[in-house]
């Protein structure tokens, strides 16, 4: 039993070592009855699995796991302390640092996983789209498909003098980022946000009008007529292709292969204030992170099951199992093999790297959430601020001394400096270098560049 | 046979049919018309069911929903065996730190797993009836005093008549947040979510139990009163010996009206802002959008219309205790 | 031998939108200890008015009340009254009602043991000593009056104030009513003023009737002295050639002196005769 290990290896440093704990031992939890929050997502995985498998426990974790109406109120959650930490935007914690939105220190040691969206547009649009959409030798449109499909349907729309709007999950969000670099990738104008202006609707000049809807909700307002197409993560792509009312058109893994996704936030006050607590939890949720990709994503299925549970994700296992289980369905019967459509442990997934958190900031520059020019330096300082490998590169060598993972699953961490090298593997073939983000903004065609101020 | 025998039979006979006719007329009116009435609903709705069509499916029928009652005390027993596993593994794990550890205060901490549909039922009904009573508290007291001056009355009436119509889902932020501003405490007693819910549900319920006991009390029979002047009877003793026996009924006819409405405030309530309830199960199955969902919120909506009318029952039972005017607390 | 009660030069005036209204003008009556008075009149007389006046509910626009040497400034239960409808508590028994007034009125005069036996007392001597633990709602309308009636004489007031206390009783107990009060009136001899609508209740009951003018400024018209010998039988009385006269004194003063001619719809007052329940001012 995995308690009594660790009780084992924790009473050894007692009674061996002197009555403060050695270094490189973790103390007891300060806080031991935590709540965290999630949205349900697939993606929130790690925190339903590390609670089902006790590894909260093993650490001395007593976590409740409360669903939030949506990112709002989930990220008010942790700022006033009803929430101890949180499934979380990748773009949250630096948003909320930055001072975007609600200002307030976050801070995140763990990153939850790799890829997991997709773009899903009415059965109505895809109809019009698919005649733009080269066919391959089976009959079946050819991926990835590209926002070139669209623009034609929306300029049709544009004549009509029809608004066409797009729904997406929350402005600082991943969705929001991508699905504005899919529509910039194919020339479609995602708009600007001017919040010294006081504009935060991310609407100006835009051609396809963006709006926030919580993601459990997007299949709901797509039925409505509301909207004609959105970015989320799963399940709720797939629920669309259940239910019969949408077609996914493309995976975030297409629009750049494993891009990071979600973050698990803390307050930077909480980290502070309980450091064993903060290192144990990480601990807890790299070993939740590991059983999920653990053989070749064997456990999958188990997962799935779990996450179906009404207090979970609670969408039927058929839909959440799609994606979980390494396919994804576009059109009804168009089922392809995605394997890394979620990925939460290989390629690193885990660790919090600066750069990952400075593309979300050259996309906030980019589409106008940061208005003014900023230094590479100021990137970099601001990713050092919200971003914490030093607390992940702890919770994970213990984890190694425990023999609970392996040190081959981590980067180097005697060399590790929190920077991916140059990343290629983007849907418009540009090339982004975390370390120089002013020169990557600069790249674009559509999009605020250096100098540029709405 | 004698034929005076024949006769009596038979008036015995008629006799005996008359009373069985009674009987069955009164059987016909207790059990087997609301009965048949049931059996028709239930008719109704699995053919209307079957003819409609849901991005979630056919729509649940009353077999779909039965089978979800019984998977919903199913999950419940799981859930309460889960729990039990959870103290067992604490109570190891709190021995064991105790072992190495002995300044170590070993706490017994809750259940962290999730709430059951019966523990939802639970915590709205506990939510309801403290939001109430808290309502209450203050409405009757209230009533009385506008009741008996007509000046308060006509200066707090414009103000009463503007917050009535007021809808919990506006009241909610507000509460919301002067609740998270003000109620400050490392340990609180009470969760933040429950103070929310029976807030706002008090704010709702609290104005029909004032107007109606406000009426109540100036509606006083002008002889009622003329033997109270003529008894010189003394403030106090006049409002505790006439004001409020004389409006315990019209209070009643208010409380009614007040319960209703806080039972389906907090069932929005719960819903807006997920505090745990029934309000919450529904908005969560509506979200999590599984096959399933729909025939657990119909069952949901059953025990909620269930519940309110045994709320209105109790409180017509209390009233009947309570009340002389029995008239009105007819079942 | 001084009057208990003076009710001295009283006029009565209610402000109305369209001027005001004088109901009563110089109302002026002296009554004895012991008198039996009746007050009759037409419809909107002001018969009520003067009866709520003594009790102290309305105060007298100019004149006044004098009872034994005070003036009379607001109700008491020295001048006890018997509502029209009854006016009992409906959410208390026969015996809580009398109990009411009498924990009021004998506070400090009486322990818990004399309260409990002079209830049953005034309860007995109503003859609703039967039924003491029933509520109004549960009783007979003239049982209900009885209450009524035991209640104020368990005040033990200086006088007995009642308000067509038969009028919403039907004949039969009606007359059963007012024997029975005879009966009481024989053992207390208590002071009363009483309103009646009713010729042979005046004559049968009373000492003095005094009748009252029609309003607008209604007064006292006339004064009949009633002697008859008491106890009454109302059987031989109605073959006596006094009683008779006395009788068509008092029509002959309603229906030829003070005729009036009653608009078809019915008046509001007419309407407060026929239906109990309403208020009687």
């Amino acid at each position: 039993m995995n308690w009594l290990k660790s009780a084992k290896v924790i009473a050894f440093a007692v009674i061996f070592s002197s009555p403060a704990l050695h270094a490189d031992e973790i103390g007891f939890a300060e806080k031991e009855e935590l709540t965290f929050g999630f949205i349900k997502l697939t993606d929130m995985a790690p925190i339903a699995i590390a609670y089902e498998n006790g590894y909260f426990e093993d650490e001395g974790l007593y976590v409740t796991i409360e669903a939030q109406a949506n990112w709002k109120v989930l990220l008010d959650g942790v700022i006033d302390g009803r929430l101890d930490g949180a499934h979380m935007l990748a773009g949250q914690p630096i948003a909320a640092t930055m001072g975007y939105g609600t200002k307030a220190d976050i801070i995140t040691p763990f990153s939850m996983d790799l890829n997991g969206n997709g773009i899903t547009v009415s059965n109505e649009i895809w109809a019009k789209m698919k005649k733009n959409i080269p066919k391959g030798a089976d009959g079946k449109p050819v991926h990835p498909i590209k926002a070139d499909a669209l623009k034609p349907v929306v300029e049709e729309y544009r004549d009509k003098g029809k608004a066409f709007n797009m729904g997406m999950v929350f402005p600082v969000s991943t969705h929001n980022y991508e699905l504005r670099y899919w529509l910039a990738a194919g020339g479609i104008h995602p708009g600007y946000y001017a919040p010294h202006k006081s504009d935060t609707t991310g609407q100006i000049d835009a051609e396809v009008l963006l709006s926030v809807t919580p993601p459990p909700q997007m299949p709901a307002t797509l039925e409505a007529g509301t909207i004609y197409g959105y970015c989320v993560g799963e399940p709720w792509n797939q629920q669309a292709v259940f239910k019969g009312i949408g077609v996914p058109v493309v995976t975030d893994y297409e629009i750049w292969k494993n891009n990071p996704e979600k973050v698990f936030g803390i307050s930077a006050e909480f980290a502070e204030k309980y450091p064993n607590t903060t290192i144990r939890l990480t601990r807890a949720l790299i070993r939740a992170a590991q059983w999920l990709d653990e053989n070749d994503n064997a456990n999958r299925p188990a997962a799935v099951k779990i996450l179906s549970q009404s207090n979970y994700v609670g969408a039927d296992y058929d839909v959440i199992a799609n994606s979980m289980t390494g396919t994804f369905e576009y059109e009804k019967g168009d089922k392809r093999e995605v394997p890394d459509f979620n990925v939460f442990f290989r390629y690193n997934a885990t660790y919090p790297y600066y750069s990952d958190a400075i593309w979300y900031m050259t996309q906030m520059r980019r589409w106008g959430q940061i208005s003014e020019d900023k230094s590479d330096d100021w990137y970099k300082d601001l990713a050092k601020k919200v971003y914490r490998p030093d607390i992940y590169t702890q919770a994970a060598k213990s984890l190694i001394k425990d023999k609970l993972v392996q040190a081959k699953d981590f980067p180097n961490f005697a060399t590790e400096d929190g920077y991916r090298s140059p990343q290629k593997h983007f849907i418009d073939n540009i090339v982004y270098d975390g370390k120089e983000p002013n020169a990557y903004i600069n790249k674009f065609s559509i999009g605020l560049k250096s100098g540029d101020k709405l | 046979m004698s034929i005076v025998t024949l006769a009596n039979k038979a008036t015995n006979n008629v006799g005996i049919a008359n009373s069985l006719q009674h009987i069955l007329t009164k059987y016909l009116n207790v059990f087997i018309a609301p009965f048949l009435g049931i059996l028709f609903f239930l008719g109704i709705w699995s053919i209307a069911a079957q003819n409609i069509q849901t991005s979630l499916g056919v729509f649940p029928g009353p077999s779909a929903v039965l089978t979800q009652f019984s998977s919903l005390y199913e999950e419940h027993l799981a859930e309460r065996d889960k729990a039990d596993a959870f103290y067992e593994r604490q109570e190891k794990r709190n021995a064991a730190r105790v072992a190495q550890d002995p300044n170590y205060v070993a706490k017994v901490r809750k259940y962290t797993g999730k709430e059951t549909f019966l523990d939802q039922i639970i915590t709205s009904l506990i939510t309801v009836m403290s939001g109430f009573i808290l309502a209450t508290v203050i409405a009757i007291p209230l009533g009385i005093t506008l009741g008996l001056s007509k000046i308060l009355n006509t200066a707090i009436n414009p103000i009463i008549q503007i917050f009535k119509p007021v809808s919990p889902l506006a009241w909610l932020p507000l509460v919301t947040m002067v609740v998270s501003a003000t109620y400050v405490s490392d340990d609180p007693f009470f969760a933040k979510s429950f103070l929310n819910s029976m807030i706002t549900v008090t704010l709702c319920c609290l104005w029909p139990m004032v107007i109606n006991t406000s009426i109540g009390v100036a509606a006083l029979d002008q002889d009622l009163l003329n033997v109270s002047k003529v008894l010189r009877l003394p403030a106090l003793t006049h409002v505790r010996k006439i004001i409020i026996p004389s409006s315990i009924p019209m209070m009643f006819t208010g409380m009614r009206l007040s319960l209703g409405i806080a039972w389906m405030v907090l069932i929005a309530a719960e819903m807006l802002a997920q505090s745990p309830g029934l309000g919450k199960f529904v908005w969560d199955e509506f979200q999590n959008g599984s096959s399933e969902s729909l025939s657990r919120i119909m069952a949901a909506v059953l025990v909620i219309g269930f519940i309110g009318f045994l709320l209105d029952r109790a409180m017509l039972y209390l009233q009947r205790l309570v009340s002389w005017d029995k008239s009105n607390a007819a079942l | 031998m001084n009057p208990i009660l003076d009710i001295s030069h009283i006029d009565m005036v209610f402000p109305t939108p369209k001027g005001d209204f004088t109901a009563l003008k110089d109302v002026n009556l002296q009554i004895n200890k012991g008198e039996y008075i009746s007050l009759i009149g037409h419809s909107g007389c002001g018969k009520s008015t003067v009866l709520n006046i003594v009790a102290g509910l309305h105060q007298a626009t100019s004149g006044g009340v004098i009872l034994n040497g005070a003036e009379v400034k607001e109700p008491g239960p020295e001048r006890a009254v018997v509502f029209q409808n009854h006016s009992l508590l409906p959410w208390l028994t026969a015996y809580q009602n009398v109990e009411l007034a009498v924990k009021q009125v004998f506070a400090k005069k009486m322990n818990k043991k004399e309260m409990q036996e002079w209830i049953e007392y005034n309860l007995t001597l109503v003859h609703m000593d039967h039924a003491m633990e029933k509520r109004p709602d549960e009783i007979s309308g003239g049982m209900k009056q009885r209450v009524g009636i035991a209640r104020a004489l368990a005040m033990q007031p200086e006088i007995l104030l009642m308000d067509e206390p038969f009028g919403a009783l039907d004949a039969l107990t009606r007359a059963h009513m007012q024997d029975s009060l005879m009966e009481i009136q024989a053992e207390l001899n208590n002071t009363v003023i009483m309103i009646t609508h009713d010729v042979d209740e005046a004559v049968l009951l009373s000492d003095r009737i005094i009748m009252m003018t029609n309003g607008p400024e209604a007064t006292i018209g006339e004064i009949l002295e009633i002697d008859l010998d008491r106890p009454r039988s109302r059987l031989d009385l109605a073959k006596d050639e006094k009683y008779n006269r006395y009788r068509a004194q008092v029509l002959e003063f309603l229906y030829k002196k003070q005729r009036k001619v009653e608009p078809m719809r019915k008046s509001k007052t007419e309407n407060k005769v026929k239906t109990p329940i309403t208020s009687n001012l």
